[in-house]
């Protein structure tokens, strides 16, 4: 908005006289804003704006049904669109071209000759040597290849005019992404639906909560995933720049006979809803939650992997949600339907608003919260305002301020000179950090369950850290590591329990990973070994780097700090298992390891002794009488190699079962601790048939 | 000689200003008068005989090995192996007691400036995971020196190691082992009849009998005379030096031997190339107190020159158990020094910066009580520790490539600046 203001009056004054300035500074809506800069909420290009898309209504609906601690139930759909489909859907007809070289994509008359040289070689080379043919097969092939790209590039392109504002680096990232999309002429056109079994929404706030930027309900100071109320939003702006489509809502909440439907888009000039229908319709099913349909521009084949990623990383944070994600289009062989069954239906309590803490709030803030208290005077505002602000320290605080300020001041009369004072002194004073009660941490069960689920792993340890303080908001790091499964090191990371996948590289958890943990103390090595990472960090306000929730940076020390703490206690578990592990192998391989040098030790003994019984019957050396003795039984071939072979042999044994003995007397029977497992219900009657037996009844579910 | 020498320092007079402090240089007469002094001075101080081990009425007790025969190199595998088969006849398994090498079983004794080892044993047990393997070396090392002493052979340690490459895996493991049984038999590496491969050369004013054959150390060529391994063929030394030079690399030794610098200054060049071996140790030795010759060491001005000087003189820890035969006692440190670094104004750009790593062996080496009993040489690695700076003896070259052989050595000689 900021930006745009002075360049229009620049214009404006060089063109008309100072007084008619007024009249051309332009106000732009928060729409308006989002529409230009999309980027900034994760709408780069098609396909991270179908990504951002799914994600959005996804987390709107986990929050949905958490907030009335139902156990969520997500449907999620993408439904592809082809063109033609799309056209007659909005009523415009397919029409043929005309003049071909009207188009972008038309390929001239040299490059497509071009392509029949390409023919032509090929043709001619399956005659000659085969090392010959490879080399001009790579040179045409080349050929062939930088048409495609052009062709590609150009319709990538076509994409980026769209999404005016993606910054350079998308630009080329977006390029390589079009690579991919071989053969797939043109943009494609989805319809994401999402069902939920949630809250639902007043039938009369649902226009203004999907049609206004910026309202929203997540505004107060709690762990939420979403924070500024644009995500539905922004797929609704997209929805309108790409398709020109209206968005559907049903909702019906708790105990309602009714659903609401409505259909709106947005007016994006004065940010208001545009309603098309609102009506309420029949609720047979005493049906609570909400249903969005949205239909967008997209890019299902660049960002398949990420968005399936994004489901299963979401499943495994939020083990007790159900999922169901379906994929379907025109081509049944790429239809995808996917369920993610709940595992567990311990839900982590709903995070609860808190109040801010005095060492993180700014002037606006103080302001603002002057405006809204009920509270009459200073000492009450600040006792109940903030945290950790008890009535000694509020006047103690106050004494501090100055003489001009008492307790009983009215706290609406406070000047901006001494709001000013309050925040140096909040800056400045030392208060007890705020406590992590208000937040609500994935829990270490969850934790573990995901990263079961999802890597296979031979061990798991994980660890909850207490709550810590960065710049007066609490954040908790949790951690879960693992060893065996899946290849390489696997990192995985959730911020108020979302995933995180892109911006790996710069993200804190990573490079504390890889850089700051010496897996070699803990007995992991860290190229050979399969290693898991999975790290959860909540907070009040998630130090997001850059535009869209993305990647926590790796610059705050706070965080670093605890989430290598959070690692390291992991792995300090992992280790004594580790190393139990190890015992318990050399348990198993100790008779096997000694056998094995038996051989290379009787034979070197008795190498000597067979030396020595020569020189012994020669009369070279006089011995002892035991010595003479065993030389004797040498030379005379009644004790052999053979003979200390078994014996030793005989010896191994004896103290591989002592100590055996001695190792399970020491350990005893050693139980893995038990875990609950969460059984899932069965629903419909379904046909049993019982297998009886004298001590169980099997029971078959046809 | 002396003639043409002269004629052409007087030639090179404008070099002197790319080669500083070169007009410090008194003549060589001059020189070589003073080093005839010392040496004079220093032989008939260093008459009185050596302490041994035994002469200390040491509180602790100490371990130390000696030159053996053959034969009783023989009659000792031989008892030991006995006992052996006693021990697995009856049942019982066999162990090994063998002498602990490790640093904690390591004791300077100011008296004697060397190591010895102390006399902690570790029992090696066959029927034990973790000693199994060292324990079957140990026996197939054993029966295989069995062998050299029945034959009357020598083999390398490389030989060795080749008789059973499975079992042994790598050189180390059983070049350890060999040690374990020099130390466990009580008798030097030597007497077991196993050498190391050749590694330290020798050039200048030395004339010895190797094997029966009298070699004279001037007319060896460039490269020098390659140290015998095997010290026993060594003998009749002689030599008109007034002192050994010991160079820590090869490259200052090839300078040193191609410009001919024993014949400038008479003197006997050693260098082991690096770590010193068990050969040039004891060939250092021998000349040291055959012919009571001062030793003065041209080493790197960084913890690992300085390290390798005390392998020279006091031992390494590894090989404590023979120290008394492989030390060469009051080597003087000639250079270079890191206080040379500023006195010579060694450039910048020649001087490296310490690693950590450096630094670390740095102060480590300080806590040693063979640096802490020289001042002087305490001195220097503080020194060396704080400016964080290092440089090789090859920095000198930044003067020329001849610096080393013509101001340096020969102004250190002059002004006797050794610690």
């Amino acid at each position: 908005m900021e930006s745009e203001s002075p360049i229009e009056t620049k214009k404006g004054k060089s063109k008309t006289p100072k007084k008619a300035k007024e009249s051309i500074l332009k106000q732009k809506s928060p729409a308006e804003f989002f529409a230009e800069n999309k980027n900034i909420a994760g709408f780069d290009n098609p396909g991270k704006c179908l990504y951002t898309t799914v994600r959005e209504f996804v987390e709107n609906a986990l929050d949905s049904a958490e907030s009335i601690s139902e156990l969520p139930v997500i449907e999620i759909t993408i439904e592809e669109i082809i063109k033609s489909k799309f056209n007659s859907m909005i009523g415009l007809v397919d029409r043929e071209r005309i003049d071909e070289a009207l188009y972008d994509d038309y390929e001239t008359a040299k490059a497509r000759e071009g392509t029949s040289d390409f023919a032509y070689v090929l043709e001619f080379y399956v005659l000659s040597s085969l090392d010959v043919l490879k080399c001009h097969l790579t040179l045409s092939c080349s050929n062939l290849f930088s048409l495609v790209q052009k062709r590609l590039a150009k319709e990538a392109r076509a994409q980026e005019i769209q999404a005016k504002n993606a910054s350079l680096g998308k630009k080329v990232k977006e390029h390589t992404v079009s690579k991919g999309a071989k053969g797939r002429g043109e943009a494609s056109f989805y319809r994401v639906t999402c069902k939920d079994n949630g809250r639902g929404m007043p039938h009369d706030d649902i226009p203004n909560m999907f049609g206004r930027v910026l309202s929203g309900t997540k505004y107060g100071l709690k762990q939420t995933r979403g924070k500024f109320g644009l995500g539905a939003k922004m797929a609704l702006i997209w929805s309108k720049m790409s398709t020109g489509l209206p968005i559907d809502i049903s909702s019906s909440m708790r105990g309602q006979n009714y659903i609401s439907f409505c259909r709106l888009d947005i007016d994006i000039h004065r940010n208001i809803p545009h309603i098309h229908l609102h009506e309420k319709r029949d609720n047979k099913d005493k049906w609570h939650g909400a249903e969005i349909q949205v239909v967008i521009e997209g890019n299902w084949t660049t960002y398949r992997s990420k968005i399936l990623h994004y489901m299963r990383q979401m499943a495994v944070i939020t083990p007790y949600a159900q999922f169901l994600f379906k994929f379907v289009s025109d081509t049944p062989d790429k239809n995808i339907t996917i369920k993610f069954a709940r595992r567990t239906d311990a839900v982590p309590p709903v995070p609860v608003e808190t109040k801010h803490h005095p060492s993180s709030v700014d002037i606006l803030l103080i302001k603002r919260l002057i405006a809204e208290t009920s509270k009459p005077n200073l000492l009450q505002f600040l006792q109940h305002e903030f945290v950790n602000i008890g009535k000694p320290l509020a006047e103690r605080l106050i004494g501090e301020m100055g003489p001009e300020f008492s307790p009983k001041m009215a706290v609406k009369s406070l000047t901006d000179q001494q709001i000013v004072r309050i925040h140096q002194l909040f800056r400045q004073a030392k208060f007890d950090d705020p406590s992590g009660d208000c937040l609500s941490p994935a829990g270490e069960y969850n934790l573990r369950l995901g990263i079961i689920k999802e890597l296979h792993p031979d061990m798991v340890a994980t660890y909850s850290g207490s709550a810590q303080v960065f710049e007066g908001h609490p954040f908790i790091v949790e951690a879960g590591v693992s060893v065996g499964g899946k290849d390489g090191l696997n990192i995985f990371r959730f911020a108020n329990r979302i995933p995180l996948l892109f911006e790996q590289g710069g993200d804190v958890v990573t490079r504390t990973a890889l850089k700051r943990i010496s897996w070699n103390n803990y007995k992991i090595n860290q190229t050979q070994d399969k290693i898991g990472v999975f790290v959860s960090i909540v907070s009040t306000k998630i130090p997001f780097k850059g535009t869209g929730k993305e990647y926590i940076g790796d610059d705050i020390s706070e965080i670093a700090s605890a989430v290598k703490s959070a690692i390291q206690q992991c792995c300090i578990q992992l280790k004594s298992k580790i190393v139990k592990k190890m015992q318990a192998r050399e348990q198993q391989e100790r008779k096997r390891n000694l056998s094995k040098y038996i051989p290379d030790a009787t034979n070197a003994v008795y190498d000597v002794l067979k030396e020595m019984a020569r020189s012994h019957v020669s009369k070279k050396k006089r011995y002892e009488e035991g010595d003479a003795d065993i030389l004797r039984k040498v030379s005379d071939h009644s004790i052999t190699n053979e003979t200390l072979k078994e014996k030793l042999t005989e010896h191994v044994e004896k103290v591989d079962y002592q100590m055996a003995l001695e190792y399970a007397t020491q350990t005893g029977v050693r139980e893995e601790p038990s875990e609950d497992i969460y059984l899932q219900s069965l629903d419909g009657k379904g046909n049993l048939f019982d297998f009886h037996s004298p001590i169980f009844v099997f029971r078959l579910f046809l | 000689m002396a003639d043409k020498k002269k004629r052409r320092r007087a030639d090179s007079d404008s070099e002197s200003a790319s080669q500083p402090f070169k007009n410090l240089l008194k003549s060589d007469d001059q020189i070589l008068q003073i080093l005839k002094s010392f040496t004079t001075c220093f032989s008939s101080s260093s008459t009185s005989k050596p302490l041994t081990l035994a002469d200390l009425a040491l509180s602790t007790t100490c371990r130390e090995v000696s030159d053996l025969s053959l034969s009783s190199v023989q009659s000792a595998i031989e008892s030991l192996v006995l006992q052996l088969a006693h021990q697995i006849l009856s049942g019982q398994g066999f162990s090994f007691t063998v002498p602990s090498r490790s640093s904690s079983n390591q004791l300077y004794v100011p008296e004697l400036d060397r190591i010895v080892l102390r006399d902690k044993s570790t029992v090696r047990p066959f029927s034990h995971i973790s000693s199994v393997r060292k324990t079957t070396i140990t026996s197939k090392i054993l029966s295989l020196v069995h062998q050299l002493c029945l034959k009357n052979i020598h083999v390398t340690k490389r030989d060795l190691f080749y008789t059973d490459v499975k079992l042994f895996q790598d050189q180390i493991q059983s070049d350890a082992v060999l040690d374990d049984v020099s130390c466990m038999l009580g008798c030097t590496r030597s007497s077991l009849n196993v050498i190391a491969a050749e590694k330290g050369v020798v050039v200048g004013r030395l004339i010895f009998s190797d094997n029966g054959d009298m070699i004279d150390c001037t007319k060896m060529g460039m490269g020098g005379k390659a140290i015998p391994p095997n010290i026993d063929r060594v003998g009749d030394m002689q030599s008109d030096a007034l002192f050994i030079l010991l160079v820590e690399k090869d490259a200052a030794y090839i300078r040193l031997a191609e410009d001919r610098f024993y014949n400038r200054f008479p003197c006997i060049i050693v260098t082991a190339k690096g770590q010193p071996d068990v050969a040039t140790r004891l060939f250092l030795r021998k000349m040291k107190t055959e012919l009571k010759l001062p030793v003065l060491a041209l080493v790197d001005s960084d913890p690992y020159g300085l390290k390798i000087l005390s392998v020279y003189g006091c031992g390494s820890k590894n090989m404590s158990y023979d120290s008394a035969n492989l030390t060469t006692p009051d080597i003087k440190w000639l250079g270079i020094r890191p206080s040379d670094l500023d006195k010579y104004k060694i450039p910048e750009q020649c001087r490296l910066p310490m690693t950590e790593q450096d630094i670390k062996t740095g102060k480590d080496l300080l806590e040693e009580d063979f640096v802490k009993k020289n001042p002087g040489w305490v001195e220097e690695l503080n020194l060396m520790v704080k400016t964080r700076q290092k440089a090789e003896i090859q920095a000198l070259s930044s003067f020329g490539f001849q610096y080393l052989s013509e101001v340096y050595l020969p102004l250190k000689l002059q002004q006797q600046d050794w610690l």
